[in-house]
């Protein structure tokens, strides 16, 4: 939703003007701020503040706060400001209290001497009173004081106005950061508060008690209910801790129970169910059989009461509604909150950023239902990267998932911004393009096109990662790419990136060698080593492996002992008479250097006596296999010299390919890019964590934990224990049920839950609508126990999903391994190589 | 562990921190933090791990009329809990010492300030931020030397603050209070009732003019100042009746204050206890071009949709191909206002026959067009645009900001303001631009082609992948031209008009080819051969010895300094594109307390549209 502040700016254009003129006017005199009509020397204000008068009082403790804001030192003022405290009026109370709670630490003594009239003010008969005071003793950051104020708060708790306890609820967390070792008093206090009729109490409360006592779930519940019921009223804050309270508590309260149900037809779609928790259900129902989640009746209270929440004006309530369906519900219920969550993105820029790091999230888990609102995700001139980025991603995550309208839009849309002038945005639609092929293979054709067009770019990076995107393509799919291999051929000749040179290079060795009729690689070769020398090392490398590929191709096909030379050489053939056409005279040249070589290489290389002997009908082939390794020989690179070396001892001997076969034409892991935000998707949603990412630390940021697992069934907590009333007898049927230590627990709890209940009963109304329900829930829960007890075969399924878990996890890390390996391919090709040998 | 703020920094226009108000535990100050902020590039994202300060904190900024807010956590908090926090911060001072925000302001009214940010948040734990009960706890001072004219605040919503609501005050607080968004004991002389509602459009256009995507999303801003606790009943309507308004208006959000139920019986009927002043009532968008995300076609029939201003881009115009020329069609038939509806509206304002509130400047006879700024982003490689001709309004160019803004007046002394405007420029590069950008030569070559022959629904012709077969077909129906232009051939004629126009380019713009004979182009063109030997000859011409700098024409360096989007900002007052209408606002006097039965509130309805930049033309 807008703010008003930005609403009022639309409907005001006056209001730029103003902004405008103000903002000359303060370069105007920026070199002196105007305080001086208000400031007054120190001495003058200490006067003031020792006025009798009220009106002089205030003025002097309004030029004391300016001060302290400014960071100008007001510290002076100490004695002289705690002296007011004790003052009637209401005014000045306050900005002494505000005083007090910013520099206490500063001179705890002195403010020790405060201590007595905030003490007084605490049973003033105006509430307002009563909550600064509360306010301002807990604030004050004095450890000694802590026993004070936590009889403070323990009698805020029980005051008359819900200010007060308000106040109470909010100066626990205060109160524990003081002295840790009032916990035992804090947690009592909170189990009060956490039972208070009025719903904007239970809210601090709630905090309070995430903040003091997030582990210790007995406390919440009795008052899991009422806090339900209470959700939809309070305030949005309020609202906040308590979803994340009871998301929380979901998990560790209610065992995730599934039920077999027979199904004709697997409707729900298998991309559905990217949550691991999932994988289950998704097996089933290959089967014929699904599973549905049953979903506790406590539970399904929070889910309808949440489900009124999605129409809340405040981004942050929303999203974690749609974490509490993500993490906890069936999918009909995330699916409600896929379109809120989408509506985030009318609100500023600031928070579209956020809201798209949570799409991105969810999307990663459930595509389809975002398909809906595509139009949102299309990109906008003035999106600056970090916003743009995001819905790229979003868009290449749905894409799978629209119809060929939308998916041709997609496409068009990305071709628009690979050509435009951002070398960020253009790199990162280029990748787009390559996640759009990889999601969805009847597209593939019509991204490869694109993406040829941006080979021979300005941009290095941009051509590379239009290289890695069509090598990814061609080796998903090798045997309908032949053409492509041939069509990038013709880019080399006016490539001059080097990475981009490699990499061709690199794809004609693999995938244009291996067919006898449509073999390029030779001629590839034959040309690319007429410009050996002023290649670049990259490049070079590329060359020397292409020649050993294509000798090692030629060998096999013809194998030396069978000597099948005119089919073999028919290639070749074919090149000298296409090459004699174009360009005679180069290439009697070069075939004179050829036989030059070759007797300089019969010199060299006496010791091969066999292959020497045969010299004069040996194969083009072979020949400039010799070649390639001669050149290599003096190249100023070690490293180019040790691979040609390594190349030509794997393949001296003709008649053992085997080795150099397992080594040079092993099959390559088909790569797999994943989307950007894949890294993240563990993280929980709603989280500054989940923004910053890597980053933040293998742990996250400070304080950030992950929802916890399912309960098991069996562990968790009796669901008797969120009957809001507590009744004397169970029902035996349920105790036999249970093990003696389970009883002995419940026991304990139920004296824990007791003993401040029946302290604080201030709501027989709410006591009496609770009372109604009561027998129906009774009556469903017993039969859930019952349910709970008899299913053995659940435990073993969260078993499974840990299983499946780690495995993800596992396979992630494999993705990014593959990932990095066909990002430097060579490199990766070298070290299987030292692998093997 | 869910929200906590440790500080809230505000720096005014020159990074001077201005406010510094820290909430728990020990932050670093402000002036620590600021150079790690700046040290980010602009566009800084809203939220930042500073893993560099001691302890590491994060860091959430929102800037508001220039001055900047940050608030410090040094835990995980939910990000969006604390940026909704800082917007209320801005919301709340605003309402205390006066908007539009400024440092002076803010120096003036420390004592303000600080009140409200210490009961905003209490010890990081956000508590209370209500302007209505903020109101009963934080006095503005010095209210009585407002009215004798001491400090100029435009005091929007001043509390009125006397004894006798003190007393009200601490009745409430006793029990309290009932309504927690309205302070109680409200009393005003005027009673008075404003409806705005704001809707802001965004439209995205491909190369060919067809729309991609029209949304809008709209609020309704409110402002209530009546005395008691007044049930109002706000019913909304929309051309097509109650059905239409249902399906138009999607993801509703709302003010607590709106019963949700109501709505859900009959949506399009809001009725609430509002706080008093200004508040927003609710959100919501409409899709004004609904298509089915699972569609395999493109959609045959298209809802009509009326913008008053549309842009058009073409380039790569004049010998040198160093021209472009934007074409802005204004329109001003504004659909739903019929003579009728004109002579009503010209009676008092539209929409409710009371008059506007707020309708001063406009002329009163129907919607105004106003603010029509077309901005052209201009890639980074143009050094100036020299020769900006424009047939209207006057155009400028900002190197910095790397943004074409052209302003075309929309006053009525000119005559009517519908119709078409145009502006031409001219682009230099840099001067080196010739040794820079020889690698780029395919690229641009590219961009040539791809921007005269081909929008995104036409057939690729280049390249004849096999599989490419399947997305072309379905491109081809799908090329439809805007409305306003229509296209009269059927779709078997389209794929050999894409062949004309291919080859009239090719007789147009023949130095694109006559200098890099090399280029793949020729070879894309027809398609390729199965034999190898085929491939070859391109391949052969550069020997990988000698490649040769290609030498790249005029045209090709200009056409990639072309700008490839264009979109147009305006406002237009008295008009809604979703069309929707307040129907009635009413009290409902049953439910009301504390309002004489005799009080006839004024009341104001006021409809703006606003598009800033929202109207894109890619190209």
């Amino acid at each position: 939703m807008e703010t008003i502040s930005r609403i009022s700016s639309m409907l005001e254009t006056a209001r730029e003007l103003t902004l405008e003129a103000a903002q000359s006017a303060a370069s105007n005199r920026s070199s002196k701020p105007d305080y001086s009509s208000r400031t007054y020397s120190v001495p003058h204000i200490k006067k003031l503040l020792d006025s009798r008068h009220e009106k002089e009082t205030l003025d002097g403790l309004r030029r004391v706060i300016s001060l302290m804001y400014r960071s100008e030192p007001s510290l002076d003022f100490f004695s002289a400001v705690v002296k007011n405290a004790a003052s009637a009026n209401l005014e000045i109370k306050k900005l002494v209290y505000i005083y007090l709670v910013h520099h206490a630490e500063a001179e705890p003594d002195l403010a020790l001497l405060s201590i007595n009239a905030i003490q007084k003010s605490l049973t003033d008969q105006n509430p307002h009173v009563r909550v600064m005071a509360l306010r301002t003793m807990s604030g004050i950051r004095v450890p000694v004081i802590s026993q004070i104020v936590s009889l403070a708060i323990k009698r805020g708790c029980g005051d008359m106005s819900p200010h007060v306890r308000k106040a109470a609820a909010l100066a626990i967390p205060k109160c524990y950061r003081l002295d840790p070792s009032t916990l035992p008093q804090l947690t009592g206090y909170i189990s009060t508060l956490l039972g208070d009729s009025q719903y904007f109490v239970v809210g601090p409360a709630v905090s309070a008690f995430l903040e003091v006592c997030p582990e210790e779930i007995d406390l919440v519940h009795k008052h899991y209910r009422s806090l339900v019921k209470k959700l939809v009223d309070m305030d949005e804050w309020g609202q906040l801790a308590t979803l994340r309270l009871l998301t929380f508590y979901a998990r560790k309260c209610f065992p995730r129970r599934t039920q077999k149900v027979k199904q004709k037809q697997a409707d729900s779609k298998p991309f559905y169910d990217d949550e691991p928790e999932d994988q289950i259900a998704q097996a089933q129902d290959e089967v014929g059989e699904q599973e549905v989640l049953v979903v506790d009746p406590d539970l399904e209270m929070l889910f309808r009461a949440c489900k009124v929440l999605l129409q809340n004006r405040n981004s942050a309530v929303i999203v974690s509604v749609v974490r509490c369906f993500l993490y906890l519900a069936p999918q009909e219920y995330l699916v409600s909150a896929v379109g809120p969550l989408v509506a985030l993105l009318r609100s500023p820029q600031d928070m579209q950023l956020i809201a798209l790091y949570n799409i991105v999230a969810v999307a990663l888990r459930l595509p389809k239902p975002f398909t809906r609102y595509i139009a949102h995700f299309l990109i906008h001139a003035n999106d600056p990267p970090h916003i743009w980025r995001l819905k790229l991603e979003v868009l290449t995550i749905i894409f799978p998932h629209c119809g060929k309208h939308w998916k041709s839009v997609v496409i068009s849309e990305l071709e628009h911004f690979s050509k435009g002038t951002d070398p960020e945005l253009v790199r990162e639609s280029v990748r787009a393009i390559g996640r759009c092929a990889q999601a969805d293979t009847t597209m593939a054709g019509l991204c490869l096109r694109i993406l040829l067009g941006q080979i021979s770019s300005l941009d290095g990076n941009l051509v590379s990662e239009s290289l890695t995107v069509i090598r990814h393509l061609i080796q998903q799919d090798p045997a309908s790419h032949r053409q492509t291999v041939i069509r990038l051929v013709t880019y080399l000749g006016n490539t001059t990136n080097p990475d981009a040179r490699a990499s061709i290079i690199w794809l004609v060795g693999e995938f244009a060698g291996a067919e006898k009729n449509q073999n390029i690689a030779p001629d590839v070769l034959r040309i690319l080593i007429q410009g050996f020398a002023d290649e670049p090392e990259v490049v070079k490398q590329q060359i020397v492996l292409l020649g050993a590929k294509v000798y090692l191709h030629h060998l096999l096909q013809n194998p030396p002992e069978g000597k099948t030379e005119p089919t073999s050489s028919s290639p070749s053939q074919g090149s000298t008479s296409l090459e004699n056409e174009i360009r005679n005279e180069w290439t009697e040249d070069r075939a004179e250097g050829d036989k030059s070589v070759d007797q300089a290489l019969q010199v060299q290389e006496n010791d091969q006596g066999e292959i020497e002997a045969k010299e004069n009908g040996e194969d083009r082939i072979t020949l400039l296999w010799r070649y390639i390794l001669l050149l290599a020989r003096y190249d100023t690179s070690y490293d180019l010299r040790d691979r040609a070396r390594l190349y030509k001892a794997l393949l001296a001997s003709p008649s053992s390919t085997q080795l150099a076969n397992l080594l040079l034409l092993a099959p390559k892991p088909v790569p797999h890019a994943p989307s950007p935000s894949e890294t993240r998707k563990d993280l929980l949603i709603g989280t500054a964590t989940l923004v910053v990412g890597s980053e933040a630390g293998y742990h996250g940021l400070r304080g950030y934990t992950n929802l916890p697992g399912w309960v098991e069934p069996g562990n968790e907590p009796d669901p008797s224990l969120r009957v809001e009333d507590v009744k004397a007898e169970e029902p035996t049927t349920l105790e036999a049920s249970m093990t003696a230590g389970q009883k002995l627990d419940k026991a304990l709890r139920e004296h824990q839950a007791t003993a401040p209940q029946r302290r604080h009963k201030g709501s027989p109304a709410l006591g009496g609508t609770v009372g109604k329900k009561n027998l129906d829930q009774w009556l469903d829960e017993e039969e859930e126990e019952t349910e709970s007890g008899s299913e053995t075969d659940s435990e073993d399924e969260a078993d499974s999903e840990e299983e499946t878990d780690s495995e993800e996890e596992e396979t992630d890390s494999e993705e990014e391994e593959d990932e990095e390996e066909t990002d430097s391919e060579t490199e990766a090709v070298h070290k299987e190589e030292q692998k093997l040998l | 562990m869910s929200g906590e703020i440790d500080a809230v920094y505000v720096y005014d226009e020159h990074n001077a921190p201005l406010v510094e108000h820290v909430y728990r535990s020990r932050p670093p100050s402000a002036a620590a933090i600021l150079p790690l902020y700046l040290a980010h590039a602009t566009p800084r994202p809203s939220l930042l791990y500073l893993p560099g300060t001691t302890p590491p904190v994060t860091v959430f900024s929102i800037i508001q009329s220039n001055l900047l807010f940050l608030a410090v956590t040094e835990v995980d908090t939910e990000p969006l809990l604390v940026l909704e926090f800082l917007h209320r911060v801005v919301d709340v001072l605003e309402d205390f010492v006066g908007a539009p925000l400024l440092s002076t302001k803010i120096q003036a009214n420390y004592d303000v300030v600080a009140q409200l940010l210490h009961e905003m948040c209490d010890a990081g734990i956000v508590c209370n931020t209500e302007p209505n009960a903020l109101q009963e706890v934080v006095e503005v001072p010095g209210w009585m030397g407002k009215l004798l004219g001491g400090i100029n605040v435009p005091g929007a919503s001043t509390p009125s603050s006397n004894p006798l609501k003190q007393s009200l005050a601490a009745s409430s607080a006793a029990q309290g209070p009932a309504i927690p968004w309205r302070r109680p004991g409200v009393r005003h002389t005027s009673n008075e009732l404003y409806v705005d509602i704001i809707e802001s459009l965004s439209v995205k256009m491909a190369p060919s003019g067809r729309l991609l995507s029209a949304l809008v999303s709209g609020t309704i801003a409110f402002t209530a100042k009546i005395s008691g606790v007044p049930d109002l009943h706000l019913s909304l309507s929309a051309p097509g009746g109650q059905q239409t308004l249902a399906r138009k208006i999607e993801l509703p959000v709302f003010h607590p204050c709106v019963r949700l139920a109501r709505w859900r019986e009959r949506p399009g009927e809001l009725s609430f206890v509002p706080p008093d002043g200004r508040f927003i009532l609710a959100g919501y968008e409409v899709d004004l071009l609904p298509i089915d995300p699972d569609l395999d076609q493109a959609p045959s029939h298209m809802e009509k949709l009326f913008l008053p201003a549309i842009v058009d881009i073409r380039k790569s115009l004049g010998l040198s191909g160093s021209d472009f020329e934007v074409r802005l069609t204004l329109n001003t038939n504004f659909p739903g206002q019929t003579t009728s509806s004109r002579l009503a509206a010209s009676r008092g304002g539209s929409g409710t026959s009371t008059p506007s509130f707020l309708g001063g400047g406009g002329n009163p006879t129907g919607p105004v067009l106003e603010e029509v700024v077309v901005s052209v982003p201009i890639s980074k490689s143009v050094r100036h645009i020299t020769d900006m001709q424009a047939s209207r309004g006057d155009a400028q160019f900002s190197p910095t900001t790397g943004l074409l803004e052209w302003r075309v007046p929309t006053t009525r002394d000119a005559g009517t303001i519908a119709g078409t405007a145009t502006l031409r420029c001219t682009v230099a590069g840099y001067p080196s631009a010739d040794e820079d950008f020889e690698d780029s030569l395919e690229d641009a070559d590219e961009d040539a082609n791809a921007n005269l022959l081909q929008g995104y629904y036409e057939a690729p012709t280049s390249y004849n992948d096999p599989t490419a077969g399947t997305p072309r077909k379905v491109r081809d129906p799908s090329k439809r031209k805007k409305k306003k232009r229509s296209q009269p051939k059927s779709r078997l004629d389209l794929a050999p008009s894409c062949l004309k126009k291919q080859t009239t380019f090719q007789q147009k713009i023949p130095q694109n080819h006559f200098s890099k004979p090399h280029t793949p182009t020729p070879s894309s063109q027809n398609p390729v051969n199965t034999t190898a030997s085929s491939q070859l000859p391109a391949f052969f011409s550069t020997s990988a010895t000698a490649r040769p700098t290609p030498r790249r024409t005029k045209a090709q360096i200009n056409a990639d300094l072309m700008p490839n989007s264009a979109s147009v900002s305006f406002s237009v007052r008295g008009w809604l594109p979703s069309g929707i209408k307040v129907d009635s606002l009413n009290i409902d006097q049953r439910r009301s307390r504390g309002l004489g039965e005799s009080v006839k509130p004024y009341k104001g309805v006021k409809y703006l549209c606003v598009s800033r930049r929202g109207v894109e033309r890619r190209c």
